[in-house]
């Protein structure tokens, strides 16, 4: 099975997954790991609907798409790999979901969340998600589309510091 | 023009309910500065509640309005064509729960809820296809030199956007929550694949005519003009890898330029 | 001169604010904006020549969510308003001085990208004061607040256009001399090569399976019919 991109985004399946990383990765089938969204059948639909239909789309708890990812079914698919936050990611990978690299995409602005670069609010906790991940051997890199420059996510915490 | 007459006059005002067409109208024309304030943190949140603003003021009193706003100023974000049909549904939404019918979602989750796939849909069809499609068409009068390329241009792109921005407006007011069912009726998705391969199509054509008439142009054989589509292709190949525009055409035109140099200093040597 | 880039300061702004700020009815598109440009300064088809080659250049880059794509409006209308203004100062015309321009303006184009991105994260702190002027229950605050992104917006559009001429009119004219002569061989071809560059990057990019099938398809058949016909 080819993970092509495994990546953290709060939006989801949106423009910038559709039409920049799909081409770009040459995906042809999108997984979305999220508790929240498989409980809601209406939100499923939407989401399902958004997509193309030659492309596959799994919608499914973080357990389902881990339990998808080690049966043999996407063996012959080229999957996009979608989470919500940082905490799903790193319980997908404790669970046995394994990815080598994690693309920073989106992650929305909350209160008490800091800003590391234009489209990345991160909170402490997030911090300590994505240094486990780190420890773990993933490489973390934040890009937002393949058209912007790709950067070690360790290199925007500077920004975090400099703020206090 | 008459599109957007048409749908003004008898989507957006047509239809008689509790907000008055003359505030649903103030709404639509605030839609047209939803992304004014556009900012990293809320998106189009602010715009969104700066057009339903209108509409909040009618259906809640002086007491209720400030706590309802704060709600409406946070994070949004959808693809400008469709937020009319967002904003359409969210009034109509609102004024159930105003009236005591019991929604069957939040309002907030479902602003929330759709516009992750309209903006989708949106970023597919109107950037991904129709802006191409018509770029594509309009540049064949442009190459002519035709002075009303431009014009064309904007009629041809727009049709559909006004079409969308007033008669879904009034569709999602009208409907309500079922407004979101349309999207699975008409596979919105593949018609944008659909208009993407026209496109294609239209951009192939145009890079023809415009090498031919290159061609014709300066007497150079035109057969000699089906080889352009090895540079393209590998061209295509390379930005399919990631490489930007700017290093591309930089990387062209110069390799262009120093080919023109060299030709003239071997015209220039034939000649003595 | 001055007027003239007053007169193209002017049609900067409205396109500009067309990009994101409102209606987006694809005046910004460098196809409408840079003849539009042109027209006001009197030669519309210095324009129309400048839209061709940018238009289809950076197509492919679309405007998707929080991603910011550079500034190809302000790119077109500056080079149409250079390349008209040191046209009749130089006395010069043709291609060879527009493709000049659009050298200087395209990597310019740049700070475009970078001036968006800061009016958008001005336009953060609009948040905060809208929610208090709501707490205050100043709805015409509120309102006026979220009116206030327009101003950074057209700041942003109007510093990119600012930076794109000045570079132009500090490099072009000592440049033009050395350049001209040299630019003349294959100024013709350099000005194909734009839209076909922008062309070829939106085939490999746009999120069709088979783009480049087709793409070889149409241009054969429209290729053969022309020859033949």
């Amino acid at each position: 099975m080819a993970l092509v991109l495994a990546r953290i985004d709060n939006r989801l399946i949106h423009g910038q997954v559709l039409e920049a990383w799909v081409p770009f990765v040459q995906a042809d089938c999108i997984v979305v790991a999220n508790d929240e969204i498989a409980g809601n059948p209406l939100q499923k639909m939407m989401m399902q609907a958004s997509v193309p239909s030659r492309m596959q789309v799994e919608i499914g708890t973080i357990a389902e798409a881990t339990l998808l990812f080690n049966s043999a079914q996407l063996n012959r698919r080229r999957t996009l790999l979608l989470f919500g936050t940082t905490a799903d990611a790193v319980r997908a990978y404790q669970g046995g979901l394994i990815y080598k690299r994690l693309n920073l995409g989106n992650l929305q602005a909350y209160k008490g969340k800091a800003r590391f670069s234009c489209t990345l609010f991160l909170d402490p906790a997030d911090l300590d998600n994505l240094e486990l991940l780190d420890q773990a051997g993933v490489k973390i890199t934040a890009r937002c589309i393949p058209a912007d420059g790709e950067r070690p996510w360790r290199k925007l915490i500077p920004a975090l510091k400099g703020r206090g | 023009m008459c599109l957007l007459l048409y749908g003004l006059f008898i989507d957006v005002v047509g239809v008689e309910m509790k907000v008055s067409w003359q505030t649903r109208l103030h709404i639509w024309f605030r839609l047209l500065l939803l992304q004014a304030s556009w900012n990293f943190e809320t998106l189009q949140g602010l715009g969104f509640f700066y057009a339903l603003l209108p509409g909040m003021r009618k259906l809640y009193s002086k007491e209720k309005l400030p706590e309802v706003s704060l709600k409406y100023t946070g994070y949004f974000n959808t693809h400008v064509y469709f937020a009319p049909l967002v904003a359409g549904a969210v009034l109509r939404l609102e004024e159930d729960r105003i009236s005591g019918t019991a929604a069957e979602v939040e309002i907030d989750d479902f602003k929330q809820m759709v516009a992750a796939p309209y903006a989708a849909i949106g970023d597919a069809f109107f950037w991904g296809g129709l802006r191409p499609l018509a770029a594509g068409i309009a540049l064949f009068l442009a190459v002519k030199g035709i002075l009303w390329a431009p014009l064309v241009f904007v009629l041809l792109y727009n049709i559909v956007p006004i079409w969308f921005r007033t008669a879904f407006f009034s569709r999602g007011y009208r409907q309500g929550l079922k407004s979101v069912e349309f999207i699975q009726q008409h596979k919105l998705p593949d018609l944008a694949i659909h208009t993407k391969e026209a496109a294609v199509v239209v951009l192939g054509g145009l890079s023809a005519f415009m090498v031919f008439s290159q061609l014709t142009q300066h007497q150079v054989p035109s057969w000699l003009g089906m080889l352009t589509l090895i540079p393209m292709v590998m061209l295509g190949l390379v930005a399919r890898k990631g490489f930007s525009t700017l290093l591309l055409v930089i990387i062209t035109v110069s390799s262009i330029f120093l080919i023109g140099l060299f030709w003239a200093d071997v015209v220039h040597l034939i000649a003595f | 001169m001055v007027l003239s880039l007053f007169l193209g300061s002017l049609v900067s702004l409205i396109c500009g604010l067309d990009r994101v700020a409102i209606l987006q009815i694809m005046i910004s598109r460098p196809i409408v904006a840079a003849p539009l440009a042109a027209l006001v300064l009197g030669e519309p088809l210095v324009g129309l020549q400048i839209g061709v080659m940018v238009e289809l250049l950076w197509l492919a880059r679309l405007p998707v969510g929080a991603a910011v794509p550079p500034d190809d409006t302000q790119v077109s209308i500056a080079s149409s308003v250079l390349a008209i203004t040191l046209g009749q100062t130089l006395n010069a015309s043709g291609g060879e001085l527009l493709l000049l321009c659009l050298f200087i303006a395209v990597p310019l184009g740049k700070f475009g990208q970078y001036f968006d991105r800061y009016a958008r994260q001005y336009n953060v702190r609009l948040v905060q004061r809208v929610d208090s002027a709501l707490k205050r229950e100043s709805f015409l605050a509120a309102e006026g607040q979220h009116l206030r992104g327009l101003i950074s917006f057209s700041l942003s559009s109007l510093a990119s256009y600012a930076i794109i001429i000045l570079g132009g009119l500090l490099i072009i004219p000592v440049l033009w001399p050395y350049v001209q002569q040299s630019l003349s061989y294959s100024s013709a071809w350099m000005q194909l090569a734009f839209p076909l560059v922008g062309i070829a990057v939106i085939l490999g990019t746009i999120n069709v399976s088979r783009a480049i099938t087709l793409f070889c398809a149409s241009f054969c058949m429209a290729f053969l019919l022309m020859w033949l016909v």
